[in-house]
């Protein structure tokens, strides 16, 4: 068979698509293919159905410790808050923590480095796209607030809190995962270092409330993003604090973001190879 | 007239110690199809990947189409690349996958669709471009690597092993892709492989690399001129005749003429001191002239050693040595 490969008049000539490039935005194309490969290859709503089983039966267990009195109302709205920015949480860790070490182990990251998008729009797309699963998991969980919340008036509160706590803590262990990512040349290990460091973060949440809670504690729950900014949730849902009282608890959040944030922004170019280590490319 | 679209100058690239690409040097011009060669592990992929900026050089300094290699943004514009082994993504469909990385190279979504959908016509795979990749057979997924590498139109297109693992009729079709890569774009194609006849037909220069270093470069005839390779020949006559050309034979001063006793009628010719007398090549023409003249039917005349797999055989070895 002879195939013959027509010149493209379409296309132009390559000073043509360096001029329409300068106009294009590499980050939403990149976004855009990443959330679709993340959906419409059922591994977003796997993950999704898996979370919405779980809040199912955790909402079914807080609302019937609620009915016999074990459990206030607000607690329940604070606790299946927690599991939603929990859940999410990790999912964005775990799709993030996929995004540079995955394309290595799967070939197909030579052939994104050869385009002209620089690569911190590269990086700036997986995040996005990691980041769709905790808007996923939080939309998720609304009509589950919803229930719990009616009738002690603190659903449109726990909803934007839920949003902008969650979506801080997210953004900052997204960017952890990408850090992690590009660090290791295998996926297994990415991904197994990220889905640990979550739990070493996520552990403090978990220690019953009865222990003894000194300095040390406080030092443990402040200097940890994802217990800190549960614990802000908590101070404004249970504790009726108000929105000011407790915003030192999303410092840690907060830091997490620019510091992983800004190292992926300054050593984006030096992150995203081939290899990584000495050998890299 | 043609420009030099790819220029390599003293190319080194180190691994900590090991040094993977030495002093690599060479040059390509618009519409030419430049051969790598070399065995596993020779630097082929490592050239390739500092050409199109993947990895950045230990020294030495390369330009494409004319921009320095400091301008990687600028180079990766003009290029096309196959890597090695290439994976794709098994969710996508044939088109997506084109679309995508039109996209990236700014073309907007319509103008995305329409190259898409150009390319996989000219490659065979327009009737599969709804179908997932995970259904791909291994040379159609070649060949939506090589419609990947040509969806900016680049100027010079690198294909490493573009027919690693395809049967002779995949490769036969790749083959043809990539003359037409060269001959209707006008674009330079550089070709890593090991397929040593197909270079021999498709290549108007090749680049020999052993150990990081280029062994040989130039055209075809000049690299198996250069490897200096002792010519032999097997010459068939009718059996009855076989003694009246070796009368003829033994007029020539630095040939010996051999037979086996497999095959009577089959004269082994070789030139006895290459590069003192006459070239190997001449002698082997005169031969042969001095055969018909004599009116001895030649029934087959084979000259070993004029090959370019010969010529890389001897150059790799030899420096293995």
């Amino acid at each position: 068979m002879t195939v013959q490969v027509a010149p493209q008049p379409a296309v132009g000539t390559s000073q043509d698509v360096r001029a329409r490039a300068e106009g294009e935005s590499g980050w939403l194309v990149v976004a855009e293919q990443e959330c679709r490969d993340l959906w419409t290859s059922g591994r977003g709503l796997m993950l999704l159905f898996l979370f919405s089983v779980l809040l199912s039966a955790v909402t079914y267990l807080t609302s019937t410790n609620q009915a016999l009195n074990f459990l206030e109302q607000r607690e329940s709205v604070n606790l299946v808050l927690q599991f939603a920015v929990a859940v999410g949480v990790l999912a964005t860790l775990v799709v993030s923590a996929d995004g540079i070490s995955g394309e290595r182990e799967r070939g197909t990251l030579e052939t994104l480095l050869v385009t002209p998008v620089p690569r911190r729009s590269i990086i700036a797309g997986k995040l996005i796209a990691a980041l769709s699963l905790w808007f996923a998991t939080f939309l998720v969980s609304i009509p589950y607030v919803w229930v719990l919340a009616r009738g002690v008036g603190i659903l449109g509160q726990a909803l934007v809190l839920g949003l902008c706590v969650g979506t801080l803590v997210a953004i900052g262990l997204g960017c952890i995962g990408l850090l992690i990512s590009a660090a290791c040349n295998s996926n297994k290990t990415s991904i197994a270092a990220s889905i640990f460091l979550l739990l070493i973060l996520f552990a403090p949440t978990q220690l019953p409330s009865g222990l003894p809670q000194g300095w040390f504690f406080e030092v443990l729950l402040r200097a940890n993003p994802v217990a800190s900014g549960l614990a802000y949730i908590s101070s404004l849902l249970v504790e009726g604090h108000s929105w000011t009282q407790d915003l030192s608890f999303l410092i840690t959040p907060l830091l997490t973001v620019i510091i992983a944030g800004g190292a992926l922004v300054l050593a984006g170019p030096r992150l995203v190879r081939l290899t990584r280590g000495e050998n890299a490319g | 007239m043609t420009s030099i679209t790819v220029e390599a100058v003293r190319l080194t690239k180190n691994f900590g110690r090991r040094s993977a690409v030495e002093d690599v040097s060479f040059t390509a011009s618009q519409g030419e199809i430049v051969g790598l060669l070399g065995p596993n592990g020779a630097g082929k992929t490592t050239t390739v990947r500092l050409l199109t900026t993947v990895l950045e050089p230990t020294s030495g300094e390369f330009s494409i189409a004319g921009y320095p290699h400091t301008s990687a943004t600028e180079i990766r514009r003009c290029v096309g690349v196959l890597p090695e082994s290439s994976g794709y993504p098994s969710p996508q469909t044939g088109g997506e996958y084109l679309r995508f990385y039109a996209r990236l190279y700014g073309l907007s979504r319509s103008q995305a669709r329409s190259v898409s959908a150009e390319l996989l016509a000219a490659v065979g795979l327009e009737e599969r471009s709804r179908s997932r990749i995970s259904t791909y057979s291994r040379g159609m997924r070649q060949r939506l690597g090589i419609a990947r590498a040509l969806v900016n139109n680049p100027a010079v297109v690198f294909l490493d092993e573009p027919t690693l693992g395809l049967d002779p009729a995949g490769q036969a079709q790749v083959l043809s892709i990539i003359r037409g890569i060269a001959k209707s774009r006008d674009a330079t194609v550089v070709l890593s492989t090991h397929l040593l006849p197909e270079v021999e037909e498709l290549c108007s220069k090749v680049v020999i690399l052993n150990h990081g270093r280029v062994v040989a470069s130039g055209s075809v005839s000049e690299v198996i001129k250069t490897a200096l390779i002792e010519q032999s020949a097997e010459l068939r006559v009718p059996l009855d005749l076989v003694e009246r050309a070796r009368n003829v034979l033994a007029g020539f001063r630095d040939l010996t003429v051999d037979q086996t006793p497999e095959q009577p009628d089959v004269l082994i010719l070789a030139v006895d001191r290459p590069g003192t007398g006459a070239a190997p090549g001449e002698v082997m023409n005169e031969v042969l002239a001095a055969i018909t003249a004599s009116g001895i039917p030649v029934l087959r005349f084979e000259l070993e050693g004029s090959r370019l797999s010969d010529a890389f055989l001897k150059m790799t070895s030899e420096a293995v040595a």
